[in-house]
């Protein structure tokens, strides 16, 4: 058998190809942009909440809005921002991710 | 992450904050999602909030604010393909083709990894050997692996990476989301030295996922029913160690699943961190479940005639009773030892609930349900003590579990699932910060989040690792 040659059969899994899309366009300009920073339930609070209370004090031109996630055993804990409210956000800001 | 990018995709400009060493696993999600190198900015992990923060919040503003490049605005397309054979020429140089390593240039790889097996050797899985494999099941090669039954509770993160659970709808693998035929999987069954009578098996664990779990690695699984004996797993001493195939090497498919079907590659698709090492497949002991005590499948719905497979919690989380198997016979035969000392038993000849040993810090560092691995004798003393069927000590880990929140406030993942307790306390129904210190609230979501499975066999040792996960059973019938 070993010196016979045979075909063999592939085990990687069946990718579909995903459409790629380019990003959202950039904002103009930050003065009166409406920006939401998502804050991730329970994560890293020694970087968000700093960043939380830098963010404002540095970009006042920002119409700022501070979100908290809620907790991640339930959906909605993974949503950096509610659906309903994407019409009111003209960017975001969402950490720590993992 | 699919979420992010629809957000993005609908036109609002996103930056998020991710860590240097994920930043490959955030390049892969971002294509698997659709669009590609959505902005980020990387965190310390270790310098302090307000210093890390000050070395890059303008970087953070300006990728809002940044003209897009041209790649941004018009990524590639992803080309992919599948073909029916990998590769042509004979098995030693088949060897060689499956064995092969990639380097994979990522911040924390500093060695090769193999590209389709788990490192050991494999069967080359010629169209013979698959033809052969695919006798062990009467579904088609080219059918699709989708759920036969609905499976609503798979969670969250699986849903949104495509897998509805739905009876008729595909599996998608994770963490790549690719999905797989029913010859796949017959050839990973041949690669990973199984029979052909463990394809209903196999099937079975693909429904389930295989060795994938949410894209970091499922655990193990566990087969329960006449099946197992069919196939003669090994339930009995040596349940997770080496020597019996059809623990083995069904085991062993489950993780190539996760490697070939999910397209799992360490620190690049997944952002996981020790690893999940190749786990038996672990056979429950139906004959030596105490009278009145349910197998695992009759917990989930089935019936005592038929056969299932449950992923369970299985992994560097498993710990053992810490005490020796002497003391515990000692404990049963006339109370003698440490383990009766503790329990006020001195003297005194069992049953005696052996599980009071280490009740009180069973939640010490951790909260949530226990899967307990139980030898029979562990098992029958439980029963004979007073515990008439699984529920009654589920119920009991349940009360047991219940602490003051002074102490609970001392846990971690709480701040996580309470948001930052602001949430509502179940038990209650009131929100966490309104309630007093003293008020008694359960590590435990509910008694049935707790799974005992009785097998192996030999010293008196048990096992637990984490707890029942939300998904059911998979049923092993439906793939013959």
């Amino acid at each position: 058998m070993a010196k016979g040659v045979y075909k063999f059969l592939n085990p990687v899994g069946i990718q579909e190809p995903v459409e790629q899309h380019g990003l959202a366009p950039r904002l103009k300009t930050l003065d009166g942009a409406r920006i939401t920073l998502s804050v991730g339930a329970g994560g890293e609070q020694g970087i968000l909440i700093p960043l939380a209370k830098m963010l404002p004090e540095r970009y006042p031109q920002v119409n700022w809005n501070i979100s908290y996630a809620a907790p991640v055993a339930t959906k909605a804990g993974s949503l950096a921002l509610d659906e309903g409210k994407w019409g009111e956000a003209d960017a975001l800001i969402r950490g720590v991710v993992w | 992450m699919p979420h992010l990018s629809t957000i993005e995709k609908y036109g609002i400009p996103c930056v998020f904050i991710i860590f240097e060493d994920q930043d490959k696993c955030w390049e892969e999600a971002c294509i698997l999602n659709g669009v590609p190198n959505i902005r980020r900015v990387w965190g310390s992990r270790h310098v302090p909030g307000p210093e890390d923060v000050a070395t890059w919040i303008d970087d953070l503003m300006e990728a809002l604010v940044r003209p897009l490049t041209e790649e941004e605005k018009n990524p590639p397309k992803w080309k992919v393909s599948d073909p029916r054979y990998i590769f042509e020429g004979t098995v030693l140089e088949a060897q060689e083709f499956f064995q092969q390593e990639e380097e994979i240039p990522q911040l924390y790889n500093n060695s090769p990894i193999c590209k389709y097996t788990d490192g050991l050797p494999i069967v080359p899985p010629t169209e013979e050997l698959v033809a052969e494999m695919l006798k062990g099941t009467s579904h088609k090669p080219d059918e699709l692996v989708t759920y036969q039954t609905d499976h609503p509770n798979l969670g969250d993160r699986i849903n949104q990476m495509g897998s509805s659970g739905v009876k008729g709808e595909p599996v998608y693998f994770m963490p790549m989301r690719r999905k797989a035929t029913v010859e796949k999987i017959a050839t990973i069954g041949v690669m990973s030295g199984c029979k052909p009578e463990h394809m209903p098996i196999l099937l079975a664990i693909a429904e389930a996922g295989g060795g994938c779990g949410d894209g970091r690695g499922g655990g193990a699984y566990v087969a329960s029913g006449p099946y197992a004996k069919e196939i003669k797993m090994n339930f009995d001493t040596n349940v997770l160690g080496p020597g019996n195939r059809a623990n083995r090497t069904i085991g062993r498919a489950a993780e190539l699943m996760w490697r070939n079907l999910g397209g799992n590659i360490p620190n690049v698709t997944n952002c996981g961190v020790w690893g999940s090492s190749m786990n038996n497949c672990i056979p429950e002991n139906d004959d030596a479940l105490p009278p009145g005590w349910s197998s695992i499948r009759e917990e989930y719905g089935f019936k005592k005639d038929e056969s299932c497979v449950v992923p369970v919690h299985m992994g560097f989380s498993t710990r053992n009773t810490e005490f020796m198997p002497g003391g515990y016979r000692e404990l049963q035969k006339s109370g003698h030892g440490g383990i009766g000392r503790r329990l006020g038993v001195k003297g005194i000849p069992g049953p005696h609930n052996w599980m009071e040993y280490f009740i009180d810090n069973l939640w010490a560092d951790g909260e949530g349900g226990k899967t307990f691995f139980l030898l029979p004798e562990m098992a029958r003393d439980l029963q004979l003590y007073g515990f008439k069927t699984k529920n009654d000590v589920y119920e009991w880990l349940y009360k047991k579990s219940f602490m003051t929140i002074k102490e609970y406030r001392t846990h971690q993942t709480p701040d996580v699932w309470t948001n930052g307790w602001k949430a509502i306390e179940p038990t209650s129904g009131k929100p966490w910060k309104e309630l007093d210190e003293d008020y008694m609230v359960p590590a435990v979501a509910d008694p049935f989040s707790n799974c005992i499975i009785v097998t192996g066999g030999g010293e008196e040792m048990a096992l637990w690792s984490g707890g029942r996960g939300r998904d059911s059973g998979y049923s092993i019938d439906n793939w013959r």
